[in-house]
């Protein structure tokens, strides 16, 4: 006999109960969790060390870096005093929120302003999953060709800030940078992006500028959070 | 590659609601999840994350349904509701970028079809 059976299960909906154990206990904790997205090589570990050498003041910090394999980021940032862990996937595209809530409950988060999770390098699958973060923030580098935002337009469109990396190159580079900025405003024409420079520091001020809002909205939860939630 | 990840999910839950049905189904026929055309999965992919993870479970040799749902988008400018295949930064009747999506992150186990011996006596 042959049966029918409706069902209606979210298939996200395990992950998402993670992230939402996340973003109550970082809202206890008053700690703000940035998930940073971009391709492999787009410089996500390189802004990490450089807003460790050159934010000021800094933030209460620590950074969790996922990778597919090695600890080879983790002792980048190590190297500069920022406290980092490692999570390895072991193959797997991407951090889910269950791996990342037991990483952050490995941190002493009582002494924590902000974590960044520095995801595994793709523009497709960390976007799909919520780890419960505050934010994701896109990173693209000027290497990679101006249309990537309309080629991976889920990363962009779930983001709430872009930064735009390895801009020294510009000169050096056949780059339309206003190709690449309209790109962007297709996809997400609220989304603020910032145009930086690991290798120099330029541009770093308004990025921080930017976090430090975000971070100030944590400790005191506004209306702005909940809208953007 | 995140379709493994999803597809351990799915099977996870299917073989729970197999678990549940009364009387037990002997096996699983179909299963269908719909999926939402900004889901950034690959049909492919995820039919052999099905084959492979439902290897050697009550759910063996079934068949994934993967039914697509469209993207809807409703202009809050305009009021026009519509549905399109690919993502548009603006409305294409009105061109506001005032757009609230409705549909299209869809991603969810829909329909179970089973087998159910027929108990002695019926």
């Amino acid at each position: 006999m042959l049966r029918e059976i409706k069902v209606y299960r979210d298939l996200m909906g395990a992950n998402d109960e993670w992230a939402g154990r996340t973003r109550e206990l970082l809202a206890a904790k008053g700690v703000a969790l940035f998930n940073l997205i971009g391709s492999p090589g787009a410089g996500k570990t390189a802004l990490l060390e450089a807003l460790g050498a050159r934010w000021r003041p800094k933030p209460a910090w620590a950074v969790l870096e996922g990778d597919v394999e090695t600890t080879r980021d983790a002792e980048r940032l190590q190297r500069l005093d920022i406290p980092v862990s490692q999570l390895l996937t072991g193959g797997a595209c991407h951090l889910e929120a269950k791996l990342v809530h037991h990483a952050l409950k490995d941190l002493d988060l009582d002494a924590l302003e902000l974590v960044f999770v520095e995801n595994v390098g793709n523009l497709v699958c960390p976007a799909e999953f919520d780890i419960g973060e505050r934010a994701k923030i896109a990173v693209l580098s000027v290497t990679e060709g101006e249309d990537k935002a309309l080629k991976y337009p889920l990363l962009f469109r779930e983001a709430q800030a872009a930064v735009l990396t390895k801009t020294d190159l510009l000169p050096h580079l056949n780059y339309r940078l206003e190709s690449c900025l309209e790109a962007l405003a297709q996809v997400n024409a609220q989304l603020p992006v910032f145009q930086v420079s690991a290798a120099t520091g330029s541009g770093l001020e308004p990025l921080t500028g930017w976090i430090a809002d975000r971070l100030r909205e944590t400790k005191a939860p506004s209306s702005a959070q909940a809208r953007d939630r | 590659m995140h379709e493994f990840s999803l597809c351990q999910e799915l099977t996870q839950a299917l073989l729970q609601e197999m678990a549940r049905l009364q009387p037990p189904p002997s096996r699983l026929l179909s299963a269908r999840v719909v999926v939402g055309a900004l889901r950034q999965i690959v049909p492919e992919t995820l039919i052999f994350a099905y084959e492979t993870l439902t290897k050697n479970t009550p759910a063996s040799g079934s068949r994934l349904e993967i039914r697509p749902a469209p993207l809807r988008l409703a202009c809050r400018a305009c009021g026009r509701q519509q549905e399109i295949a690919h993502w548009v930064p603006a409305c294409p009747a009105c061109g506001s970028p005032d757009l609230d999506l409705q549909g299209g992150m869809e991603l969810y186990l829909d329909h179970l079809e089973v087998e159910v011996d027929d108990a002695p006596g019926n």
